[in-house]
Formats: C-alpha cells, sequence, structure tokens
C-alpha cells in the first residue's frame, strides 16, 4: 500500500468534523431495545477505551515518526481517535448509559494497558506501536464497528460511525503504509533489532497487559452476542493486507503480530491456557498498586463544547 | 558634505526620469525603529545629515510601537538591548518593558534632534534604482518619490503582523487581537479568552491575561524550550553609580555581552553545552509544572536553540492557574463561536488573541524593489534571501540593510548587530559621498563566496538541525540567522573591503 503522505495530511487537514456536527437529540434513541441496552453499555464502554488506548498510541508514535509529515499526521490521528472516544461516549450519554458526568470505569485489563502506554509507550520504538496499532484498527473497523451498526438501529449512532469509518481508513491506509516502509532493509538488521527490542523489559510488560486484554475483550465480545468468526476473519484480514507486499513481509514485527494473530484465532491452541489464566489473575490485582489514573485520561467527554 | 552641495551635484545628475518636487537626499531611511534612528544617530555623528527617514506610522519606535500588549518585554537585559553609544543608566528593571524601551526611544529621537528628520504617514511601496544618476527614489502611497543617493532598509524584520491563515477565521463573531496590535480598549474581565499560539509574545501575554480573564485557554501547536528569565527591579544606588560613573555601565554591559556570548555554544552548535541548557531547561519544566501529562504537552522534541529559546519564570505557573487550559490538539476550524480542535470539542470564546508571530519575509521583500538595469530583488530572492555580509547585495547599488539576510542572532543581543551593521553602513556610505560616487556596488562573487561560507556553516547549526521555524524557508533555506558569535559578526563587520566592491 503505497500512498503519498502529504495528500494524505492534506486530505485529514480537509476532513475534520466535530461533535457539534451531530443532532444528538435527534430521534432514534428510543430504538435500543431493553435487552439490548446492558450488553450495549458494556460493548460501548470497552469500544470508547480501545479508541482511547488507540489515541494514546498514536501521541507515543507522533514522537518516533521520522518525518515531519508523518508525525503531522500521527498528531492528527491521536485527535481523531480522541474524538471517536468523545462520539462513543457522546453516544452512551444519548442512550442514557452514562452515570451523571463520571466516564465510564475501565476494566482491569485496559487500566492495565493504559498504566503501561503512559509509563512506557514513549520509549517503544514506531516498529512496534507502527504494527501494533493497525492490527487493533482492523480489529475495530472490521468486526466491533461493523457488529454495531448490524445490531443497533438508532440513525444518530449509523451517521457517527459513517464519519468514524472514514477517519479509520485514512488510519489504516497510513498504518500499513508504515508497515511496509518498516520492511526495507537489510533482513537480518530488521530481525536482529526486533530481537533486541523484544529482550526491552518495558515491551515484555506491554505484552504482559496486551495479550489478556485482547482474550478479555474477546470474551467480552462473544457475551455480546459477536460471533467469534468475525473478530478473527478481521484479524485475518490484518495479514492479508500487511503480507500483501514483500516489504510487509519482511518485516518483523508484523510477522510477529500476524503469527500471534493466528494463534489468538485458533481456539484450540495450548496459547489460550496461560492467557486465559493470565486474565483471571488480573482481576485479582492489587488496586492499590495501580497507579493513578493519568490526566489524559480526564481530558475524555461526552459534550460538543467547552 | 550639505545638503546644497548634494543637491546641486544630484541635480545636474537628473534627466527627467525620477519625478520628485524634492532636491535627492544623502540618504533615505525606511523606518523610524532602532534600527532607523541608530542609523540616522551614527551618520549624522560623521557628519551626514542630509537625511530622511520615512516611517510609515505617526510616532517612531516600530516594533516596541507595535508591540505593546500586557506583559510586552524585551527577553535580553536592558543593559545590553540598547544602544552602547547611548546608554541608560536608569531603566527600572533587569528586563525592561515595552513602555520603557519605547521611552527610551523617545529619548533618542529627542536627545539626538532626530524628529526634524522623520516624514510620518509615509510608506514606501517601491524602492527603485537609477543608475544615469545614481540615486535611489521611493515610491510613496499616495505622496510624491522620495530620492536619495543611498537608502538604507530598516524597516526590521518583525514589522509586519496579520492573523495566519486558519481555516474559518472569517467565521468567528467574537474579537479578534493580534499581539501586535493590541487593542487596549477590549476589557477582558470575566470574559473567556483564547490564546492561539505560545512563542515569544504568548509566554509573556499569558501571564498577564490569565490574572485578567474569566477563562484562558492556550492553544499550543509546538512546546519550545523554555529558560527562567532572571528579572529584577534595579535599586536605586546602581542607577545612581550608573549615572555618575558610566564606566561602571559599560563594564556590566560588557561582563552581559560575554555571558550571552558563551551562550552561543549550547545554542547555535551542537555541544555538551546543549545538552546541559536542555537538562536545565527540563529541570526547570519539572520543577514547575507537577503533572506528567502537562510536562510531555510542553516538552519539545528538537535541539534547543533550533527555535527561539523563551525567557519566562511565569508562564509555567501561569498554565496551572485553575482558570487556564492547554490545548494541544491540532485546530481544526474557528467557528462563530470559537475554536474546533481535531478531537471534536468546539471551545466556544468571547475574544481571541493572535499570539502568532510575524510574517518575516525569508524569500520576497516588503515592497518591490528595483535594481540595476530593472533586476528585481524579489525575483533573484525567490529561493531564499542572500546579501553581502547581510548589508548589500550585488546589482542593487548604494543601498544598504540593516537586519539583512543571515544577521539573526540567537543568544545574544540584537542591537548588539545591528550597530555593527549600522557602523558598516554609515562606512559605505561616507564612502559615497566623499568619493562622490555615482555607484558603490558589492561585487556578485564576493557575494556569492560569502553566501558558500555562511550557508556551510549554517549546515552545522542547531537551526538547521530539521525543526520547522521561522528562520527557514518552506525548503529549509535559511536566510534569517548569523552562524557564528556576535564577536564574529562584529570582527567581519569592522573590515570594509573595497575590493569586494564596484566604484564607479
Amino acid at each position: 500500500m503505497n500512498i503519498d503522505l502529504d495528500k494524505m495530511l492534506a486530505k485529514v487537514r480537509s476532513s475534520q468534523w466535530a461533535l457539534a456536527d451531530i443532532d444528538w437529540d435527534a430521534p432514534g434513541a428510543e430504538l435500543i431495545t431493553p435487552e439490548q441496552w446492558p450488553k450495549l453499555k458494556a460493548f460501548m464502554s470497552d469500544l470508547m477505551w480501545i479508541e482511547h488506548v488507540g489515541a494514546r498510541g498514536f501521541a507515543a508514535m507522533a514522537k518516533k515518526a521520522p518525518n515531519e509529515t508523518l508525525k503531522q499526521l500521527y498528531i492528527y490521528f491521536h485527535a481523531e481517535e480522541q474524538r471517536h472516544a468523545n462520539t462513543e461516549m457522546a453516544l452512551m450519554r444519548r442512550w442514557g448509559m452514562l452515570d451523571g458526568e463520571e466516564i465510564p470505569e475501565p476494566n482491569i485489563n485496559l487500566r492495565l494497558v493504559i498504566q503501561w502506554l503512559d509509563q512506557y509507550s514513549d520509549d517503544m520504538p514506531l516498529e512496534v506501536l507502527g504494527s501494533v496499532i493497525p492490527m487493533l484498527e482492523i480489529a475495530l473497523d472490521g468486526a466491533l464497528c461493523k457488529f454495531l451498526l448490524d445490531t443497533v438501529n438508532d440513525p444518530v449512532c449509523h451517521q457517527a460511525f459513517a464519519r468514524i469509518n472514514d477517519d479509520e481508513s485514512r488510519h489504516l491506509g497510513v498504518g500499513f503504509h508504515v508497515l511496509e516502509m518498516q520492511g526495507h532493509g537489510k533482513l537480518y538488521r530488521m530481525a536482529l533489532k526486533a530481537l533486541a527490542t523484544t529482550l526491552n523489559p518495558k515491551l515484555m510488560l506491554g505484552i504482559l497487559a496486551y495479550l489478556p486484554l485482547l482474550n478479555r475483550m474477546r470474551d467480552n465480545i462473544v457475551t455480546m452476542g459477536l460471533k467469534e468468526e468475525s473478530l478473527y476473519s478481521a484479524m485475518q484480514k490484518y495479514e492479508r493486507i500487511g503480507g500483501r507486499t514483500a516489504a510487509g513481509r519482511r518485516n518483523p514485527w508484523f510477522q510477529i503480530i500476524s503469527r500471534h494473530g493466528r494463534l489468538v484465532v485458533n481456539r484450540k491452541h495450548f496459547y489460550h491456557r496461560p492467557v486465559d489464566a493470565l486474565v483471571r489473575l488480573t482481576d485479582h490485582y492489587p488496586r492499590r498498586l495501580l497507579r493513578p489514573v493519568p490526566t489524559w485520561v480526564k481530558q475524555l467527554t461526552y459534550k460538543t463544547t467547552a | 558634505m550639505s545638503r546644497n552641495t548634494v543637491a546641486k551635484k544630484a541635480a545636474s545628475r537628473r534627466g527627467g526620469a525620477v519625478k520628485s518636487n524634492a532636491a535627492p537626499a544623502d540618504v533615505l531611511i525606511v523606518g523610524a525603529g532602532f534600527a532607523g534612528l541608530g542609523t540616522a544617530i551614527r551618520l549624522l555623528a560623521a557628519g551626514v545629515d542630509n537625511i530622511v527617514i520615512l516611517e510609515r506610522g505617526d510616532e517612531v519606535g516600530g516594533t516596541w510601537r507595535d508591540n505593546s500588549y500586557p506583559g510586552a518585554a524585551c527577553d535580553i537585559p536592558s543593559n545590553l538591548y540598547s544602544f552602547s553609544f547611548a546608554q541608560n543608566p536608569q531603566w527600572s528593571r533587569g528586563y525592561s518593558g515595552s513602555g520603557e524601551i519605547l521611552g527610551y526611544i523617545h529619548h533618542l529621537v529627542d536627545h539626538y534632534g532626530l524628529r526634524r528628520l522623520i516624514r510620518f504617514g509615509h510608506t514606501v511601496t517601491s524602492l527603485a534604482f537609477d543608475a544615469g544618476q545614481g540615486l535611489w527614489s521611493a515610491g510613496i502611497a499616495g505622496g510624491k518619490l522620495v530620492t536619495a543617493r543611498a537608502a538604507v532598509m530598516a524597516q526590521g524584520p518583525l514589522s509586519n503582523a496579520s492573523f495566519p491563515d486558519l481555516a474559518g477565521i472569517g467565521r468567528f463573531k467574537g474579537h479578534k487581537i493580534h499581539s501586535a496590535r493590541w487593542d487596549h480598549g477590549y476589557d477582558f474581565s470575566g470574559k473567556r479568552v483564547a490564546v492561539i499560539g505560545t512563542g515569544a509574545s504568548a509566554v509573556q501575554i499569558i501571564p498577564e491575561l490569565v490574572k485578567q480573564a474569566a477563562h484562558l485557554k492556550v492553544f499550543q501547536r509546538t512546546p519550545a524550550w523554555v529558560l527562567p528569565r532572571m528579572d529584577y527591579a534595579a535599586p536605586d544606588w546602581s542607577k545612581a553609580v550608573f549615572s555618575r560613573v558610566p564606566a561602571t555601565q559599560s563594564l556590566v554591559r560588557g561582563a552581559m555581552f560575554w555571558a550571552h556570548e558563551s551562550m552561543a555554544l549550547g545554542m547555535i552548535w551542537n555541544t555538551p553545552m546543549t545538552a546541559l541548557l536542555q537538562r536545565i531547561s527540563s529541570g526547570f519544566l519539572r520543577r514547575q509544572v507537577k503533572d506528567a501529562w502537562m510536562r510531555r504537552q510542553l516538552t519539545p522534541d528538537f535541539r534547543i536553540g533550533c527555535k527561539r529559546v523563551l525567557m519566562s519564570s511565569d508562564y509555567y505557573r501561569a498554565l496551572q492557574q485553575d482558570n487556564c487550559e492547554l490545548i494541544t490538539w491540532p485546530i481544526a476550524t474557528l467557528s462563530e463561536q470559537g475554536i474546533r480542535t481535531a478531537e471534536g470539542l468546539e471551545h466556544q470564546v468571547d475574544c481571541i488573541v493572535f499570539a502568532t508571530g510575524f510574517d518575516v519575509s525569508r524569500s520576497g521583500t516588503p515592497f518591490p524593489i528595483a535594481g540595476l538595469d530593472g533586476r528585481k530583488l524579489n525575483q533573484e530572492w525567490a529561493r531564499g534571501a542572500q546579501a553581502y555580509k547581510s548589508v548589500n547585495i550585488a546589482g542593487y547599488p548604494n543601498l544598504f540593510m540593516t537586519f539583512g539576510p543571515n544577521s539573526g542572532p540567537g543568544h545574544n543581543s540584537a542591537l548588539v548587530y545591528m550597530e555593527s551593521q549600522i557602523d558598516y553602513i554609515v562606512r559605505g556610505i561616507r564612502t559615497i559621498l566623499q568619493q562622490d560616487l555615482k555607484m558603490l556596488d558589492v561585487r556578485a562573487e564576493a557575494q556569492l563566496g560569502y553566501n558558500k561560507g555562511i550557508q556551510k556553516r549554517l549546515s552545522r547549526t542547531n537551526w538547521n538541525s530539521g525543526c520547522k521555524s521561522w528562520y527557514l524557508t518552506e525548503d529549509g533555506f535559511n536566510a534569517t540567522m548569523y552562524p557564528g558569535f556576535a564577536t564574529q559578526f562584529r570582527r567581519q563587520m569592522k573590515s570594509f573591503s573595497s575590493g569586494d566592491y564596484l566604484a564607479l
């Protein structure tokens, strides 16, 4: 996927929208059924947090961008992911799912990922975040959002997600472009660098936070009625698009993440035993060991104006 | 040389091409700011008194007349930000405010009797050289041409300010103020105010506005390195000592000069001192800002010195006031009621303050300038301005500039550089007048050689280390800064190599 980053930046700049562009009081909120409501509330909360976590990932990537255009794109993507989280929070408010002014509580795995992002994401090389983010985006785009639109009839939700999906398609375009960009160079050098990075204790902690989050999200989503297969087919899409060119396939991080994707997809694989155990273990993670919620989390809002 | 002599000589050359109703002056100076007035003072001291200063405003002072926003001050100590030949023992503070600096400029005008030379309300629209007569003629908006044997462009690099080209800027229905055109009639109390920009002007405005406004939102695009400003109220005894024994003030000025000069080691080039300065600045940020995310938002990701280093001891504190908010999301557009940022919010405000800097001319000229054979300077400078020693341009005889290409300092007082340029200009003009030259034109090869050296040296500086700043053109060409110590600049301006000029 070869794109002109300068043209993409111009496109991003000219495609900005605001929460105020959506009529949050328009009819349609009543189309959420009482049966749907509790599951949708949990789903939207997770979705919102994933967007927010993705936003922080882009903020870290902006610090590592190899050129000014890419840096600007990541600065915008950081803001746009935040906009998506804000939009999803506004939808939750429309559907009466917010407890006053409170931001929905993130689950423990999200808390651990937030904590890791806050402490270490700025120290991660671009290759790592640049390979993981497209995976998360494709899962969001291909599975979660589609599921939401298939099950929710509220036209305001459709209107909001039409805008979100437009943004996400640009994020994915740039994401796969960068994935391939990082597949150029001597293979042995890239492989050695990737190996050295995997030995970084900060990254290990990140993996420990990321793996159970993925499995917990899978469990949550399945509980809500999403077919596991649609999540898996989205993950396979990552492998298909990312591996379309030789450069993409040569990127060691693409190889690591797509192979990990195969493990996640295969429910019978031994991989799930320790990771599912980790999910259960994190339920008992002492809350007092959690650091205070970083202030970037407090910037989330459902409001259209400030 | 007397006014009459010059007039007669010029009249004898006149062939009717230049339509002016007055005899040509010896020198016309564009701008009555520090540079224009300083040039006039030194020319008068050198015996050149047939001078015309063309000023578009109705008062002197240039940038210090225009920048009267709350908190406006110079970030170089006043003892160094003043002319060495006209020191002021009465500075009330270490870093004086714009009002006091403007007062100093008025004092210069009165003390040296400059007002008689100034034509206020004269906006120069063009400069053209008539080789046959050896005269520059300045077109004046709505007025007659003004002619002179030599012209000095002292309009200043930071004299034109306009609202930035932001999407939707015309839609905003609230009040708009530019930092360089302050609206002193606007009452900020109880208002929701936005400040766009976090550069040198903004860090001075924000601490003042936060005291007045009900709510202040600061929109930052790129954070800058900030160092504390060691400001102090000057005690009466030091003023008395400076008045009675001026040599003591010169000594203090000298010490300040060398202290600033040493900063070049860290700010201009990447040396261990660069890392040290960054650590000092980071330490200052850590000490002043408690929240880790806010510190991250305020931490630059470029090398110190690459952009202008800001001097402020109260900026970080102001940002953390309860009624202040730092917003780092990109601005998407302005709306009727405020500013929409890319995270989807509309920040509704009553007033927007644009602290967005100046329209610095790096690749053009402030007005059309025509030299020998009708050559146009803005065409020659389209890919970046170039000059000889920042003062002369080949093909534009008898034309001199203050703060011409590559004369900007990043670490020391601009007035130190300006004085060196002025003395050089005075030598050039005296040469023209004393030798009764029609043309004193720098040789193209001398200019080329000089610029090759400058650009080679610039490539090794922090300014050219990859950040985007107003020092560089869109293509990354540095036509603004001088890559060296002020001492080196002074030395280069001391020698006037007549071999580098063509004299006719």
